[in-house]
């Protein structure tokens, strides 16, 4: 397995990021969602703190992914695709990188506005507040942050409904090019050859 | 023109007149614009909060601190920290359960002058159902609309603030700083 994208697949290093990512961003929604409605006691914290300290860690995973994407360039889109499609897919994905970005941004600023505690990244290492305690900013922040994951939800959605589509309709290499060789063939025909 | 000199059985008489309100306890209500606040920390991370709904019945003669009294009473759910979730968490069961407690008051009769100064009100604060002294340091500006600035430490377990879950004094400290500022009007 190459560690370098190619211009018809895409390397181990890109394939990982993609992946853990893809987990990270689900686990932390699915928290973020239920740990509201958890009782408000220190005993329940570590949720929150946990939370946080995935959401950092994907805005590092992020930042390494799109560094990675610029040093070792991008598969070429699979043949046939019509341009509209193309461009669209693009779109998303720049789309997706920014709402990566900015959910543990937000998040951040939510955490460092409300003032309400340290924030300590999986208890190890204290995060520095991006602003002092300020309730209007806490309150924008936590408005962005909410409106952002379902943006991101609903992107998540179109960009796996596509890679789905592209695999099992398609039958193209779109998804399987984003997994190790061997694991999925690019079309769901060729398994039973 | 002619100076009419007054005669010193005149002024003394004025100035006995002059002086007597001033050796009398005064009663003062508080005026708007005065402040009573809190500071804690949580984890280390220092807050401060402030009671927007309390008021002071105040009798004070700084001749006779002895004869002084003091009567606060405190709207627990005004308190705002700038954070509407740690807002009603203090209001909640854990902290002043306001639902069944919805007033803090603190009282005190006779004062001490101290050395620097200043005076000490050896008071009684009830919160939650609590009765416990709490000893108030203030410093008293004196004029026409005098200004009282005080502090005093509360221990919150002696209360019952923050208990449960909340009772770890590595968290949040027993000890809670109060200061307050208030503008008296007299009555």
């Amino acid at each position: 397995m190459s560690l370098r994208n190619t211009a018809e697949r895409w390397g181990g290093v890109s394939q990982l990021l993609h992946w853990t990512i893809a987990v990270l961003i689900l686990s932390i929604g699915a928290i973020g969602l239920v740990m509201g409605e958890l009782p408000r006691t220190p005993k329940y914290f570590w949720v929150y703190t946990l939370h946080k300290s995935l959401g950092i860690t994907v805005l590092a995973l992020v930042l390494a992914r799109i560094g990675w994407r610029l040093y070792a360039g991008a598969p070429a889109p699979v043949p046939g695709t019509p341009r509209w499609q193309a461009r669209l897919a693009a779109t998303v994905h720049v789309a997706l990188y920014a709402l990566a970005l900015a959910m543990p941004l937000s998040g951040w600023l939510y955490d460092s506005a409300s003032g309400l505690r340290p924030f300590r990244w999986f208890g190890l290492a204290e995060v520095p507040k991006l602003s002092a305690p300020d309730e209007a900013l806490a309150g924008t922040a936590h408005g962005v942050h909410e409106w952002l994951f379902w943006l991101l939800l609903a992107l998540v959605a179109a960009h796996a409904g596509a890679a789905l589509y592209h695999h099992l309709f398609r039958r193209d290499a779109t998804l399987a090019r984003m997994l190790p060789r061997g694991w999925l063939s690019p079309s769901p025909d060729e398994d039973s050859r | 023109m002619t100076v009419k000199l007054t005669s010193p059985a005149a002024v003394a008489a004025a100035l006995a007149a002059m002086l007597a309100p001033a050796a009398q306890a005064a009663d003062y209500a508080q005026a708007p614009g005065s402040t009573l606040a809190f500071a804690s920390r949580y984890d280390g991370e220092l807050f401060t909060g402030r009671f927007s709904d309390f008021a002071t019945r105040l009798s004070f003669d700084p001749a006779r601190p002895e004869a002084g009294r003091l009567d606060v009473t405190i709207a627990l759910a005004s308190a705002a920290t700038g954070n509407a979730d740690r807002d009603s968490t203090l209001r909640t069961a854990d902290f002043f359960d306001v639902s069944r407690f919805a007033q803090a008051r603190y009282t005190a009769s006779g004062f001490r002058r101290l050395a620097d100064g200043q005076y000490a009100a050896d008071g009684t604060l009830e919160l939650r159902g609590v009765r416990k002294p709490v000893t108030l340091t203030f410093q008293w500006s004196g004029g026409a609309q005098p200004v009282l600035s005080g502090k005093a430490v509360v221990r919150r377990l002696d209360f019952g603030v923050g208990g449960g879950d909340w009772a770890d004094t590595g968290t949040i400290p027993d000890e809670v700083n109060i200061s307050t500022r208030v503008l008296l009007k007299p009555l």
